[in-house]
């Protein structure tokens, strides 16, 4: 969590060197996935450097500044050009500041998506298949036709290791008819929860 | 007449399970009764052979019968019901059975008529004797909206958390997960298709 004090202006100067705006919205999309790691990957920061031809350690100040700036929007939840333009102290280089704060205004909604989309939960479900089997016969049965359903889950643990993208799991589960029937009752009553609370003005 | 084949079992039964059912027609009619009854009860519930063993025990003791014997003849009793339940034989083939067993006409007719008013029973409790791997025994759920977060101070998105517990065959185990409103719905969606399957194959 970064206090606007500590956001690294100077840093911001780097950007100068950038060729294009599109090659600032890139570093800053790229400072954006960072969310609030301590440490920049060494990957990221040679990109940047090679990019605009700088030191790795001004590579590195310059992505956690913005990475600082781009958190300190989405924590005050600041949407339009005005409340951000305050973040920015007033002797900061007047087109670069005009030039960040449109790019900031303009993918401020799409980071707190992904902020939101990584932030701590449980672990994920990620997809999900069903199939319908019919048994036709087992040791205490010779002949029967039972129909169940076999459904198999993939769940996305919650990641352990900074860096590392976390292992999907694969729960499969088989249900009888009335397992089936008790959980729909179960998740009807969820979606006839969600309609009313949905319904309420 | 001496048949030499059997519905409930494929190769030819040991003599001591012939001698074993003929004694069955030396009860008496009440015997006999409460005797089956008790047969199949444990049918039935197949777990609670404790419960029956009692039972027997009480049997014996009240007839004035050895239970060693008695176990004896119980036991064959079971292993022909138990062949005829595996090969679902309908209460005429296993009277034929057992009257070819040397069963008195009597007593396999009784048998037959309880094996007829137990049938239903008894093919529900074989069915739900077969294996089922990783059953899904309970599901437990809760959902919410995200009031806050450390990097966005106010979010309000909705989510759903989901507990489901599997039997994994020696224990249980717990798979939590978390879905997003998108997925509740499409989950939802889908379980609806499966259940209509199942209904159209039951």
């Amino acid at each position: 969590m970064a206090p606007t004090d500590s956001v690294n202006f100077e840093a911001l100067q780097i950007l100068l060197k950038a060729s294009s705006r599109e090659q600032v919205v890139a570093l800053c999309q790229q400072a954006s996935t960072l969310g609030q790691a301590k440490s920049v990957p060494t990957q990221t920061v040679a990109q940047v450097s090679t990019a605009l031809s700088v030191e790795p350690t001004e590579a590195r100040q310059l992505t956690q500044a913005l990475q600082a700036v781009i958190s300190t929007c989405l924590q005050q939840d600041l949407s339009d050009s005005a409340s951000i333009q305050q973040i920015f102290p007033a002797d900061f280089h007047q087109n670069l500041k005009s030039l960040l704060v449109g790019v900031l205004a303009e993918h401020l909604s799409q980071w707190k998506t992904q902020a939101i989309n990584s932030q701590v939960s449980l672990p994920q479900l990620v997809d999900f298949d069903w199939r319908v089997d019919m048994k036709t016969s087992a040791d205490s049965v010779s002949h029967m036709s039972a129909a169940t359903c076999l459904l198999q889950l993939k769940v996305q643990n919650v990641p352990k290791q900074v860096d590392r993208v976390p292992p999907v799991d694969v729960v499969n589960v088989e249900l009888s008819k009335e397992t089936l029937d008790t959980m729909l009752d179960g998740l009807g009553k969820i979606r006839d929860q969600l309609s009313s609370v949905a319904a309420k003005p | 007449m001496a048949a030499a084949k059997y519905h409930f079992t494929q190769e030819a039964p040991p003599d001591a399970l012939l001698s074993d059912l003929q004694t069955l027609n030396k009860f008496q009619d009440e015997q006999f009764s409460q005797l089956i009854s008790i047969v199949f009860s444990f049918l039935v519930e197949p777990s609670k052979s404790a419960r029956m063993l009692q039972q027997l025990d009480e049997f014996a003791e009240h007839h004035g019968i050895s239970a060693g014997p008695l176990k004896n003849v119980v036991k064959s009793l079971l292993s022909v019901l138990n062949g005829a339940l595996r090969r679902n034989l309908t209460p005429a083939l296993l009277k034929e059975d057992l009257t070819n067993l040397g069963v008195t006409e009597e007593r396999a007719a009784y048998l037959e008529s309880q094996w007829k008013s137990n049938l239903a029973a008894l093919s529900r409790m074989a069915m739900g004797q077969t294996l089922m791997v990783n059953q899904l025994v309970d599901m437990e759920w809760k959902f919410g909206v995200t009031a806050a977060s450390s990097e966005v101070q106010k979010v309000g998105n909705t989510f759903l958390q989901l507990k489901l517990v599997v039997n994994k065959g020696d224990r249980a185990e717990n798979v939590y997960m978390e879905l997003t409103l998108p997925q509740f719905y499409s989950f939802l969606h889908e379980m609806e298709k499966a259940k209509s399957s199942l209904e159209y194959f039951t």
